[in-house]
């Protein structure tokens, strides 16, 4: 019976969760220019519509395209599953660190190809972007997860991220850092501000819009929600990195570290659509230095780990 | 507090008249005769000190006096005076040869000078390490005034690579000398201290680690203010673009100052029996540093970077002298050195004066031009490569035999080669000089006033070499 | 192993300090540097509660006022004057040496094991590592900048660093030689704020690497 509840449990929320993230942010950022703005569940009524839509699709393109969007959320599903974003009971037997970067490198493959197949200049200049800014950025995110694995000792996120030692100094520092790393390498990674404005369509400047330029119906919906659901992960495991740096937080129970958890995740959510509506977008030659910053939260967390190996 | 005023009273005094409405003129000759009364005042001070070996005269809670200190405290402000009277002169002559400086330019150099005197006094008066590192960054400060003089481009260049490498160099010294107050608080002595006399009376008991390496950064820093080999690059900079005046004052009391330093914290280090760090590191670095000075000395340019790199080949011999652990003869080699170099320097003014130029390939003749200058220079010039009779051929002779096991032979072998290779280099350079026929159109100065002080300097050094000085210092127990 | 407040603000000072090394924008370098020394006067007010001693409270509300305020406030009304707004290049690029002072700062850690501290909350070895990495990143800034101005930057960090070791290794240093560090910092600064305008003056820009007119050849 609690196995179906959990399952439940888990489907409603990878339904809800990058729903409501991707509302929040909508919503901050209408509320911050004066307007109302959407619903917050205004995404779950956009997908609706768009998966009711027939496709327009070039007639350049060969099957890729679809193949790859389908790909695409397959992955992302699939490494819903594996990470702990939530803090539920673990699911998956294993989820190594290494696994999950790579699975995530995976989805980004395939949406790079199903850009470039659709044969336009757009497409092909924001896959080279896309391509550029994750080789920077991967390490910072497998460098933050790496420290994390260091200090517990483990390369199983399940068994990193339910870890309930009793805290030191040095173990609160280094989850903050790492979640502050992966959550501004998200950023990075999902294209959002400082990196490239979601709502610019600017072709100059587009990084993710311009790799869907070419979806429509069913395939946007699909890469629209597999996106979302991307955000939420990312979101999820930073926000578990900072409130697992207080110590009380092993204390509590399955459920109220899932509510603590969503709520940091669209707490999370709030500060993204806070910082898109503040902060002006970086030039490109500007962000490699961004993602070193980023990267240099990860050395500080990965050294810190292992010192504290080296003193024990 | 007497001995406060009485040391600052003079040098405070010159100051303000400096500043104040008089003619440049009136100071030419009112600041040398101050100058000279400080040295008799200061000679008064230190007598007591300079009885005997061990004499010891506590000044004041953190300032105190003893032979060796007493020693260059009277040398340096003998140059000091020397130089100030030779600075009057020179001025006046800038104005003969057509060159003549805004005279608020003179008397701001009058007043910097002053203060720079009286910052390297406070460095062999005190006591107290940590009153020993301000004196010696405020000896930067004012020095820095002095290199900036004529105030074109490049002395601003050399003024800033001085400030920022001295200053750097100096912070390394200070962190040196937390290490070693820190040594002295895990000994015997409670709650530490920056005495200098409580750290060498307990010098056993210190820290060994931490006495190590506070030694080392100690060595960095203040060799970095010396113008040891790899950190020497602001010395000829500065030494070149100065007022030959000024430029004496640098090379022939500076130097001698942060080698002071050196050698109060490298007697620490010896009284506690690290003996590689005493002996070792000084002696390698100072031979080192020799060699390396004489290489350079091989293709020089200017006249005044000829004996700024000279000077840095006197450092290295004085930096062996003291891994020797033998202070007498420090002070016996900083002497010769400081007489000669600073009738050089003087020298040299007069003859860039003249010739119009700083540059060696262009200077030629000067026995021609005026036979004193000549013969004066080449006295000098042997007496700083050390020649015999002078005296810098007995202590650099003395130094050299006072070596005794493997490393320091080896030492003493690589000085012996720098100090011959310096001789060719330097003889090479200076005979170019003397001989010839003047190339440019030559001014004549007045040759009484602007040999006096030279000539003076380089009999002294003689007699410091004929007269066996050294047996007045080396009277060991 | 218990970490002390004083340990946590000299470690987060370091760590400011590091990411001065990351960006070339001169403003941006001397807010880093404000707040680097604000932690640092934090740091000694822990310190002064620590070991309840009453000098070091004065002396931490002087590295506010002096270093925090008055320096940084002092440098950018002279940035403002020279024109000068980015620094022009280093030797390696910002991010690159950011991330090689974190490597120094973890070196720092090492080298600093075997030096003895004394006994007591406050002391120990991660203060010693603190002082010691700002001394590295304050050499990597003087070595790897062109503009005079950062060099200066690179001296002050320097000083911290040293202030922090003196700070955390004893027992109290004379507080004689503590005002001599702030007046000797104060006057270098000055002195050094006024060349640069006369640099600027003659050279026309505050590049150090154009400053290569007196070398041998």
């Amino acid at each position: 019976m609690t196995a179906l509840l959990h399952w439940l449990t888990f489907l409603l929320s990878i339904i809800f969760i990058p729903v409501l993230t991707l509302g929040t942010i909508r919503k901050t950022k209408a509320r911050l220019q004066n307007r109302i703005g959407p619903p917050i569940c205004q995404p779950i009524y956009d997908l609706v519509k768009l998966a009711r839509k027939g496709e327009t699709i070039s007639s350049t393109m060969s099957g890729l395209f679809r193949l790859s969007s389908l790909f695409v959320f397959a992955d992302i599903l699939v490494l819903a599953w594996l990470t702990p974003w939530l803090c539920f009971k673990p699911w998956a037997p294993h989820s190594n660190i290494f696994m999950v970067v790579y699975l995530f490198a995976f989805a980004r493959m395939f949406t790079l190809l199903g850009s470039l197949d659709s044969g336009s200049a757009f497409g092909a200049f924001s896959a080279s972007r896309e391509a550029t800014l994750s080789l920077l950025v991967e390490p910072a995110v497998l460098l933050a997860l790496v420290a994390l694995g260091i200090f517990f000792g483990s390369s199983d996120l399940r068994v990193i991220f339910s870890h309930t030692t009793n805290q030191t100094f040095i173990g609160s520092a280094i989850w903050i850092a790492a979640g502050l790393a992966i959550f501004f390498s998200s950023l990075v990674e999902l294209s959002r501000m400082p990196v490239d404005d979601p709502t610019t369509h600017l072709e100059l400047t587009m990084i993710h819009e311009a790799m869907i330029l070419e979806a429509s119906g069913r395939n946007l919906a699909l890469i629209e929600f597999a996106h979302a659901l991307k955000m939420s992960i990312f979101f999820g495991l930073a926000s578990q990195c900072f409130l697992r740096a207080f110590p009380q937080f092993s204390t509590f129970n399955v459920y109220s570290q899932s509510g603590l958890n969503i709520v940091g995740i669209l707490g999370l959510a709030l500060f993204v659509g806070l910082l898109e509506s503040l902060i002006v977008k970086l030039q490109w030659r500007k962000v490699p230095e961004f993602i070193a910053y980023i990267l240099s939260l990860s050395l500080i967390a990965s050294l810190a780990a292992i010192g504290a190996g080296v003193i024990k | 507090m007497n001995f406060f005023i009485s040391v600052t009273a003079i040098p405070l005094a010159t100051v303000i008249l400096s500043l104040t409405k008089l003619k440049v003129e009136q100071l030419r000759l009112v600041v040398p005769v101050m100058s000279w009364l400080q040295l008799g005042v200061l000679t008064f001070l230190c007598l007591p000190a300079l009885q005997s070996n061990h004499s010891f005269l506590t000044l004041s809670a953190d300032f105190s006096i003893e032979k060796i200190g007493a020693c260059f405290l009277l040398l340096t402000n003998f140059i000091a005076a020397a130089s100030i009277t030779h600075a009057t002169c020179f001025f006046a002559n800038e104005k003969l040869v057509g060159r003549g400086e805004d005279p608020q330019h003179e008397k701001l150099y009058y007043a910097a000078c002053a203060l720079f005197v009286t910052a390297m006094s406070f460095v062999f008066l005190s006591d107290n390490l940590g009153l020993l590192w301000v004196s010696i960054e405020a000896t930067t400060l004012f020095s820095a005034a002095l290199v900036y003089f004529s105030r074109d481009k490049h002395s601003l260049e050399a003024t800033w690579k001085y400030l920022i490498i001295c200053s750097v160099g100096i912070a390394f010294a200070l962190l040196g000398i937390i290490l070693i107050f820190a040594s002295s608080q895990h000994g015997a002595i409670a709650g530490g201290s920056l005495s200098l006399r409580l750290l060498v009376n307990h010098a056993n008991e210190l820290q060994p680690k931490l006495l190590q390496f506070g030694y080392i950064f100690c060595l960095l820093g203040f060799g970095t203010k010396a113008g040891v080999f790899p950190l020497h690059t602001w010395l000829p900079d500065a030494h070149s673009e100065a007022p030959a005046p000024a430029s004496a004052l640098l090379s022939g009391a500076l130097l001698n100052c942060a080698l002071f330093a050196i050698c109060r914290v490298t007697e620490i280090i010896q009284v506690s029996g690290h003996s590689f760090f005493a002996t070792f590191l000084p002696i390698t670095w100072g031979a080192l540093t020799a060699l390396a000075a004489s290489f350079f000395l091989i293709h020089q340019i200017g006249i005044k970077r000829l004996w700024a790199y000279s000077s840095i080949e006197n450092v290295g011999i004085m930096l062996v002298a003291i891994g020797l652990g033998s202070p007498p003869l420090f002070f016996f080699q900083a002497l010769n050195h400081s007489l000669a170099k600073v009738a050089l320097f003087l020298l040299s003014g007069n003859i860039i004066q003249s010739a119009g130029t700083k540059d060696l390939k262009h200077i030629r003749g000067i026995l021609q031009v005026s036979p004193s200058w000549g013969i004066t220079f080449a006295a000098a010039a042997a007496a700083v490569t050390g020649m015999p009779p002078f005296g810098s051929f007995v202590a650099e002779w003395m130094i050299l035999s006072l070596c005794d096991d493997f490393v320091q032979r080896i030492a003493a072998g690589v000085l012996l080669f720098a100090l011959a290779l310096s001789f060719i280099a330097v003889s090479l350079h200076v005979g170019r000089i003397l001989w010839g026929k003047p190339k440019h159109q030559t001014a004549v100065l007045p040759t009484f006033s602007s040999t006096l002080i030279p000539l003076l300097l380089c009999i002294f050094s003689l007699l410091a070499g004929i007269t066996c000085l050294p047996t007045f210092f080396l009277d060991q127990p | 192993m218990m970490v002390t407040a004083t340990e946590i603000c000299v470690l987060t000072a370091a760590l400011l300090a590091c990411l001065i090394v990351g960006s070339l924008h001169l403003k941006v370098n001397l807010w880093l540097y404000a707040l680097s020394t604000l932690f640092i006067a934090l740091a000694t007010a822990a310190a002064a509660l620590e070991h309840s001693e009453t000098g070091l409270i004065v002396i931490a509300i002087l590295i506010a006022l002096l270093k925090s305020i008055a320096i940084p406030k002092f440098f950018s009304w002279a940035i403002d004057k020279l024109h000068v707004y980015r620094d022009l290049g280093a030797i390696i690029a910002p991010p690159l040496a950011m991330h090689a002072a974190i490597l120094l700062f973890a070196l720092s850690f090492i080298l600093t094991k075997e030096i003895p501290s004394p006994a007591g909350p406050g002391y120990g070895w991660f203060g010693a590592a603190g002082g010691i990495s700002l001394v590295f990143t304050g050499l990597l800034l003087m070595l790897t900048r062109r503009l005079a101005i950062s060099q200066i930057f690179g001296f002050l960090v320097i000083e911290n660093g040293i202030y922090v070791f003196a700070l955390t290794q004893t027992k109290g240093m004379p507080l004689m030689v503590e005002m001599g560090i702030l007046l000797d910092v104060l006057v270098g600064v000055m002195v050094s704020g006024l060349l640069l305008f006369k640099i600027q003056k003659s050279f026309e820009h505050i590049d150090v690497g154009q400053l290569t007119q007196l070398k041998e050849p």
